[in-house]
């Protein structure tokens, strides 16, 4: 190699390698998600027949729930995160809000917005599962709420009793409870003195996988007949009409077990609430 | 060349202002917050992200006593919380804005700068300031009611002709002007103003001897004795053993059970009103709740988390007999036997010299200063 051509290949080489360091693309994913009551879908004021054990007639009054920790699974089975848009409504971190009332009529806790959608990207390939959790994560479910980034910032959600946030908050109407609630959340916090709280002892965080969920023609649904499907919608003997996830509240057991989280005594067993369609 | 005549004084004057203006601080260095707190008494704890100032005090007196901090305009903080009943509202629970009922009555504000934790039993409600947003957003039961109507107090509030200067007094500018964390904010730094500690019983402490009968001095003697025991639960500057303040390095949140209930022989309390358990589940934190501040006791009638104790003379019946026993009706049982039962609550006898004088020492911790000090009042009233 004579003097002159020596720096030309080395351009060349750098050229080469250089071309080498493009990163991978990523695409952006919508999961599509749809609040529904069985083959129906949730809509404030309407009521459904058959819901629970109880087979009752249950009108609709709240539908909201935070998901985090959203990950799509690749073809070799491996979880992605899907990173969400930190839209500064509906997204924040990797908490995102789904809302399925509009506020209307008797929705009055609710405001007017819906978001049935998690909107976020991953890299760029085929993707064939999808898995999260419900509720807030820990290092974010005990801040100021004051000063919380939306979607963390909404008073309705917030559950003041316990320091928190309500993970799922399910509100309706049955002939036999005219103030039925199902509210979830992390419970028997520690407090240091300061306000700060250390752990949750039932934390109540519930960890969903859906396999063979393609992100994009698949619909996730959060299917609150399977999630009554258990219960006594008629009837309260005690703790609080329906469930506030207490420990001591026998009657969040049917609720829980659809959720796939222990409680008390019972051991979790397969979450029902979440499928695809 | 004619020689203008300084006066020293005026010189003197203008140097030191000027000294003290390009003193090495910046120019908005925040002066310390003038305290005026009884002798004996440490300073409250802060929150770094809410110090002290007095237009913010101010605003959040403004803000305590404004029924546009309820959904229906009917109820302020004031409403349940009455300056002349120490900051209580004499009822056994409180009735919110929309009609619905409280499991427990309102606590004395009195001093609640100091508390360990704070409302009857949570152990994690730490600071006024987080305590605040549970009345105004409370929808189980429904207190103040403007859960999800958060605009709409904004927008009352940036519609008033004084509060948007007031809000720029008290925190400065920046945006936004008006937040629920602003309005948290200013209700802590009132509330952490409430501070009583000029009873009778305090100025004899501080030496003037004929503040306190005879009586009262014996009931004094009794109420730290360990014959009766009060001061175990209720000792310290503030008459609970639940305390916090600026020098405070330990957790001090205390929750106790004092023998009121025993609904099923093993302990039970009430449902609704377990205490602490209703947090932990745990059974020994059963019917376990903070104990209160004894100062102005005389005025915050009834008595316990949920009233069920009408008179003084009756809570002693109680903590004479060592736990209540309940002989019918839903919440029948013997507290005496409670298992949970704080180990200082064991019974004594007192002769009636002995009781009237033990009444005479509570009576003497009613601070009227506090009951009548106009920078607590309502400053909308006409």
């Amino acid at each position: 190699m004579n003097r002159r051509s020596a720096p030309m290949m080395l351009l060349s080489l750098l050229a080469l390698v250089a071309c080498g360091d493009d990163e991978p693309s990523r695409r952006e994913i919508e999961v599509r998600v749809r609040g529904g009551v069985g083959a129906r879908s949730f809509v404030c004021g309407r009521s459904y027949s058959g819901i629970g054990a109880s087979r009752s007639t249950w009108e609709g009054r709240d539908f909201r729930l935070y998901l985090s920790n959203v990950r799509l699974v690749d073809a070799r089975g491996g979880s992605v995160p899907l990173e969400l848009v930190q839209d500064g409504k509906w997204q924040h971190g990797t908490v995102v809000l789904l809302d399925f009332e509009d506020g209307e009529g008797a929705c009055r806790m609710g405001n007017a917005d819906l978001n049935g959608s998690i909107r976020g990207s991953v890299p760029a390939g085929d993707y064939a599962g999808i898995r999260f959790d419900l509720g807030v994560p820990f290092d974010v479910n005990h801040g100021d709420a004051a000063v919380a980034p939306a979607p963390l910032n909404v008073t309705t959600m917030w559950w003041n009793w316990n320091a928190g946030y309500k993970f799922l908050r399910v509100d309706g109407v049955t002939a036999g409870l005219p103030s039925w609630r199902l509210h979830l959340g992390s419970t028997g916090c520690d407090g240091d003195m300061m306000g700060n709280v250390n752990a949750c002892a039932h934390p109540n965080r519930a960890s969903v996988a859906i396999s063979d969920f393609d992100p994009d023609t698949d619909v996730l649904v959060a299917d609150l007949a399977e999630l009554l499907g258990e219960a006594d919608l008629e009837n309260h003997k005690a703790g609080d009409p329906g469930c506030m996830s207490k420990p001591a509240d026998t009657e969040c057991a049917p609720y829980f077990s659809r959720l796939g989280l222990p409680f008390g005594t019972q051991a979790a067993g397969t979450q029902a609430f979440f499928r695809k369609e | 060349m004619a020689r203008a005549v300084l006066r020293p004084g005026w010189w003197a004057g203008v140097s030191l202002s000027l000294f003290l203006g390009c003193g090495g601080g910046e120019a908005n260095a925040p002066r310390a917050y003038a305290w005026r707190l009884p002798a004996g008494f440490p300073e409250p704890r802060v929150p770094d992200d809410n110090p002290m100032n007095d237009a913010k005090v101010e605003l959040g007196r403004r803000l305590f006593y404004d029924v546009r901090l309820s959904g229906n305009r009917t109820q302020s903080c004031a409403s349940c919380h009455v300056q002349a009943r120490a900051f209580t509202d004499g009822r056994p629970v409180s009735e919110g804005s929309t009609g619905e009922h409280t499991p427990r009555g309102a606590m004395s504000l009195a001093n609640a700068a100091y508390a360990g934790s704070l409302t009857w039993v949570n152990p994690t409600l730490r600071t006024l300031e987080a305590q605040a947003l549970v009345p105004i957003f409370a929808e189980d039961p429904v207190e103040l009611g403007l859960a999800g109507l958060e605009d709409v107090l904004l927008a009352r509030l940036e519609a008033d002709a004084e509060y948007p200067g007031l809000f720029v007094e008290a925190f400065g500018g920046g945006a936004p002007a008006f937040s629920v964390d602003r309005v948290a904010k200013a209700l802590g730094a009132f509330q952490r103003t409430l501070v009583s500690g000029n009873s009778p019983y305090d100025r004899y402490v501080q030496g003037d001897v004929d503040r306190l009968s005879a009586s009262a001095r014996r009931g004094l003697e009794l109420f730290f004795s360990e014959r009766l025991e009060c001061f175990h639960c209720h000792g310290g500057f503030n008459f609970s053993q639940s305390i916090d303040h600026s020098g405070n390095v330990f957790d001090q949140a205390t929750f106790l059970n004092n023998g009121l209930y025993n609904v099923d022989g093993r302990g039970a309390y009430p449902a609704g009103n377990t205490g602490l358990f209703a947090f932990t589940a745990d059974r020994a934190d059963m019917g376990r709740f903070k104990p209160p501040t004894l100062r102005n006791i005389a005025v915050t009638a009834p008595y316990m988390h949920d009233g069920s104790i009408a008179t003084l003379d009756e809570v002693l019946d109680h903590y004479a007999r060592g736990g209540r026993r309940i002989d019918s009706g839903p919440h029948a049982g013997d507290g005496r036997e409670n298992p949970n039962k704080s180990l200082f609550i064991s019974g004594f006898t007192l002769n009636p010299v002995e009781r009237a004088d033990v009444l005479n020492f509570l009576r003497a911790l009613t601070d009227r200063s506090f009951l009548e000090d106009a920078r607590f009042s309502d400053p909308f009233s006409r």
